[in-house]
């Protein structure tokens, strides 16, 4: 009855940092969860389909790498990693043991499936995303012109994820090539501006 | 010592080496400081990724499923694990292809196509001569070996490739331990070898 208003909490869940999120998870805080799903869990859920997770190995990870937050909150310092690295790092290493322990369907290897996430963005959601971009790009900037490639051609490019997942699921050659490929496109760009 | 390249690294940190591959790498990291801290850079630029990608829909339970899941006795190991990598991988028996020469099998269920193994060759080993048919990465686990592009001792990372032919020596007197992946089989120039390797399977 007398149990303490929610109005009175310090800090509203939406409005906290990353970092904050995670302190209170960390904390036993379920809703700080729920406010670190809505910010990260879709975001997740595209990065594992553009290395070529299926729609639904991609969801179930997802969910995965929020309950694994949940559960190594405690060992998250934000005195020496970002949020989001930390976060990309469980996601990726649930993708990771996801292919070494079991034989996983990559929607690469059945192109024939047209891309389901084709749906127009609006030009809001791409101008939203161009900006995000501009910022990532410039946080890039402490790498080498090589890095930054690979990593761009990883999240930023905009072809159908099957596509993507087909040349980056590959082992060397393959990426040898993409960074051809991307040299390529870049002296194009640099021939137009010019 | 010989790291893997900075592309290799990259693919590694954004999750998209073939996971066989991957472990390679991961075994010349757990020696390797240098390529760690790269490594960790190249994460951090890769979370930055994460925040600026458009969000895919989840499914309308997703959130509510996590949360019931949060109080779920974990099973299975912990998401970091302590032992040491080579302890965790699933190895099949040893087969011996002379009596200073054995190899592993990595079980690689993902990738029948893709071959992940230990090969341990007693000193003066000389491996027959072959060529590869894809990639092949290879870290140094134990002893040193020896060939056409130099010398290669613990913690060594080495990279070949398709066109690439080689003929590797067991240098010194230590035994030369090897974790390998490879893409494809290994061609090797001579009928005995081609032997050898069939019965290895590598």
């Amino acid at each position: 009855m007398c149990a303490p208003r929610r109005e009175l909490a310090v800090h509203d869940p939406a409005e906290s940092s990353d970092e904050a999120l995670l302190v209170g998870i960390a904390g036993g805080d379920r809703e700080a969860l729920a406010a670190l799903f809505a910010r990260y869990a879709g975001k997740v859920k595209t990065y594992l389909k553009r290395l070529g997770a299926l729609d639904a190995t991609a969801e179930d990870l997802a969910q995965d790498t929020m309950v694994s937050v949940w559960r190594s909150a405690a060992s998250f310092d934000p005195n020496k990693a970002k949020a989001s690295t930390w976060i990309f790092v469980i996601a990726r290493n649930a993708w990771i043991d996801r292919l070494r322990r079991e034989r996983v369907e990559l929607a690469y290897r059945n192109s024939v499936t047209p891309a389901e996430d084709s749906t127009a963005e609006t030009p809001q959601d791409s101008a939203l995303r161009a900006l995000e971009a501009d910022q990532v790009r410039a946080a890039l900037g402490a790498l080498s012109d090589d890095q930054k490639l690979v990593v761009q051609l990883s999240f930023f490019e905009d072809r159908p994820h099957s596509e993507i997942a087909a040349q980056l699921a590959l082992p060397l050659g393959t990426i040898k090539s993409r960074l051809r490929l991307a040299l390529t496109k870049l002296r194009t760009h640099w021939e137009k501006q010019s | 010592m010989s790291h893997p390249s900075m592309d290799i690294l990259v693919a590694y940190a954004a999750g998209a080496l073939e996971p066989g591959f991957g472990l390679v790498v991961g075994a010349h990291l757990e020696t390797c400081e240098t390529c760690r801290a790269q490594l960790r850079s190249l994460e951090t630029a890769s979370g930055e990724a994460l925040s600026s990608l458009p969000a895919a829909s989840v499914g309308a339970d997703a959130l509510e499923r996590v949360l019931q899941r949060l109080d779920e006795v974990p099973q299975g190991q912990a998401t970091a694990p302590t032992r040491p990598l080579l302890q965790q991988l699933p190895l099949k028996p040893r087969r011996w292809l002379a009596h200073n020469v054995w190899v592993s099998a990595v079980d690689t269920p993902h990738a029948s196509d893709n071959r992940v193994y230990i090969l341990s060759a007693g000193a003066g080993t000389e491996i027959v001569r072959h060529r590869h048919s894809g990639a092949e990465f290879c870290t140094v686990l134990a002893g040193a070996f020896r060939d056409e592009n130099g010398r290669f001792a613990a913690g060594d990372f080495a990279a070949m490739y398709s066109t690439d032919e080689h003929c590797p020596v067991v240098d010194g007197d230590e035994t030369c331990i090897c974790l390998f992946a490879t893409e494809g089989r290994l061609q090797p120039t001579d009928m005995l070898g081609r032997l050898i390797f069939a019965w290895a399977g590598v």
